[in-house]
């Protein structure tokens, strides 16, 4: 047999790849193949080829027959793949239809996998090592699973190494599966009998909502304290992301990080000004400032004839898929409706509706209108520390009647 | 895929509002599907609108032309909300004392921001009729007015965009049949006409 044009071919992959290679080692690995194993010379071919690829370091795509063997990072939506790494988790199937969910990983990513009840497949065990063959890459909500059915081939394999993930930084984390090094910096009133506990996670780069369901032995989280967080699911609901904690595994660090100021911005119109804005007494006791009803009524320290007054505005920020909660204080209530704490003052005192004809002027300049603004979340509301009225951008015009006039 | 999707923990919280959507007036007088997602009183209703997104509530930013008081012992007033493409029916009742009292301190022609809850009501001979319930209508100026209109022909292209992808646009894709060109054509005409 003259192997002559095959060792040609795979010569010249090795070589167009910057890699000199001696043609008689090709022919007596293809030789070897054809001959003493009887392997058909086209797969002898792409044999050796692998074989020089590996030997050389060339990295391409192979094409088996159950899928590409891809690492997790490289999965893509509706593709078939096989894929070896550890199961980091399992919680409970939410549904009879659904024999298992958990999270499967590698040293590349990680991602949540469903295996189907009808699928009939073993069920795999948390912390082992599995190679899957044709599992199903799957998208739900922008977010990859991966599929186990009735064709796909699990296989428990040795312990793979290295594959403790990366830290994502907070602001990059992105809906699936994340892992960050964070410290508790709020921890909120549970709104919820299911919820074990709420609060915010921040790093350097930003903060996150964390949430911890009441499901097995699951720990609440000690505030100001830093913990390693691998594997939680990173969810997304109205545009915000959040971490549930439930499939993590939480390990509490002994140190302390930088954290962020936190700052968020959000743009939208002003869609609801709430009760309580505008001019308000505060108590004048010292630390103690809370809002006064109307009868002067502190409820820690009773009737307060001498309050303190202030402004402020509490509402809501709407940009069409999210309503976000503002608090404005002083300062920039005065900027947004050119009403400053002397002229509300007088307002109030000269007014048949008193404090209330403050509101009606606030709410008459502020509601409707496009705002930005900028400040901290706290408690799910944005304390703002700067804003501003949105000015109307006729730059956007042309894109937009672009975009429209598009598909004509 | 169609098969059961692993389901998280609820994710749904006593401090969130409905977003109010930006929808121009031709398409909200299409709007004929209004759903509930559970059966609870408490769980928000939802009209779908015809480019394929739920609709709790919409924020409006037109020229009221029109307003008229009605009713003897349950007042209300009725009021034309004008944008680009056709007029919004604006209600406030008595329900919503506020809305009124700002509603009858505005005299037209003006422009005003609107929020409020879209209902539908089919009439004894068949016809449709989609309102707003109004929340809240203050006087804004034309700048207002210009930048809702191109948050909302934003909005509209986003939601056509969405193609049948999300169970909604896939929804209103198979419910109303309408030709997303024909919104598309809605989005330009009105954005043509802010052209000096
Ligand atoms: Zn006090």
């Amino acid at each position: 047999m003259d192997y002559s044009d095959t060792v040609e071919r795979v010569s010249q992959k090795i070589v167009s790849r910057g890699h000199t290679v001696d043609k008689s080692r090709i022919e007596q690995k293809l030789k070897q193949l054809v001959e003493e194993f009887g392997v058909p010379s086209a797969e002898a071919e792409r044999t050796v080829t692998n074989e020089l690829f590996r030997e050389f370091g060339i990295t391409t795509e192979v094409a088996t027959g159950a899928g590409d063997q891809k690492e997790i990072n490289q999965f893509q939506n509706g593709e078939w793949v096989t894929t070896e790494g550890k199961v980091v988790a399992l919680s409970s199937a939410p549904s009879p239809a659904i024999a298992q969910t958990g999270i499967f990983a590698d040293k590349s990513g990680a991602i949540r996998f469903v295996t189907w009840s009808k699928a009939n497949a073993p069920l795999m065990e948390k912390n082992k090592c599995y190679r899957l063959e044709s599992a199903v890459v799957d998208e739900f909500r922008g977010v990859l699973n991966l599929k186990i059915h009735s064709g796909t081939v699990i296989k428990e394999i040795e312990s793979l190494e290295n594959i403790q993930p990366d830290y994502t930084p907070i602001d990059d984390l992105s809906p699936g599966v994340g892992s960050v090094k964070a410290k508790v910096i709020q921890e909120w009133d549970s709104t919820h009998e299911r919820m074990l506990q709420s609060g915010l996670l921040g790093d350097k780069s930003g903060t996150i909502k964390f949430v911890i369901w009441r499901d097995g032995d699951v720990e609440k989280l000690t505030p100001g304290s830093v913990y390693s967080i691998f594997y939680a699911l990173v969810d997304e609901y109205q545009g915000r992301l959040s971490l549930n904690l439930n499939t993590a595994t939480v390990i509490p660090e002994d140190e302390d990080i930088e954290v962020t100021s936190g700052e968020t911005s959000f743009s939208g119109a002003f869609v609801h000004m709430a009760p309580g804005s505008g001019l308000i007494k505060r108590c004048p006791v010292e630390g103690c400032n809370r809002v006064l009803s109307r009868q002067n009524y502190c409820p820690v320290h009773e009737i307060q004839p001498k309050f303190v007054y202030d402004l402020r505005i509490k509402g809501w920020l709407d940009d069409g898929r999210n309503a976000r909660e503002l608090l404005i204080q002083r300062e920039n209530v005065e900027k947004l409706t050119g009403i400053n704490l002397d002229q509300a003052q007088e307002i109030a005192e000269n007014n048949p509706l008193g404090m209330d004809e403050v509101f009606l002027r606030m709410r008459d300049q502020v509601l409707g209108k496009y705002l930005s603004c900028r400040g901290r979340e706290i408690e799910h509301r944005i304390l703002v520390s700067e804003c501003a009225f949105e000015a109307y951008d006729p730059a956007v015009l042309a894109d937009l009647l672009n975009r429209a006039g598009g598909d004509e | 895929m169609n098969e059961q999707q692993p389901k998280t923990a609820p994710q749904k919280y006593s401090f969130e509002r409905e977003p109010a959507k930006r929808v121009f007036a031709a398409e909200l007088r299409e709007t004929r599907i209004h759903f509930k997602d559970a059966d609870d009183e408490k769980s928000p209703s939802y009209v779908l609108l015809p480019t394929g997104e739920r609709c709790n509530r919409i924020f409006a930013v037109g020229t009221l032309t029109e307003k008229r008081k009605q009713g003897d012992q349950n007042l209300f007033y009725r009021a034309r909300v004008v944008d680009p493409t056709g007029t919004f029916f604006v209600m406030a009742g008595s329900y919503q004392p506020e809305a009124m009292q700002q509603m009858a301190r505005i005299e037209p022609p003006s422009f005003v921001a609107v929020v409020g809850k879209p209902s539908i009501y089919e009439t004894p001979d068949g016809a449709f009729l989609v309102s707003v319930r109004c929340e809240s209508i203050t006087v804004v100026d034309k700048d207002a007015r210009d930048h809702w209109v191109l948050d909302t022909a934003k909005a509209t292209l986003d939601r056509l965009d969405l193609d049948g992808q999300t169970p909604d646009s896939a929804r209103a894709r198979a419910e109303y049949q309408a030709d997303p060109a024909i919104f598309r054509r809605m989005v330009y005409d009105a954005l043509a006409q802010m052209k000096i």
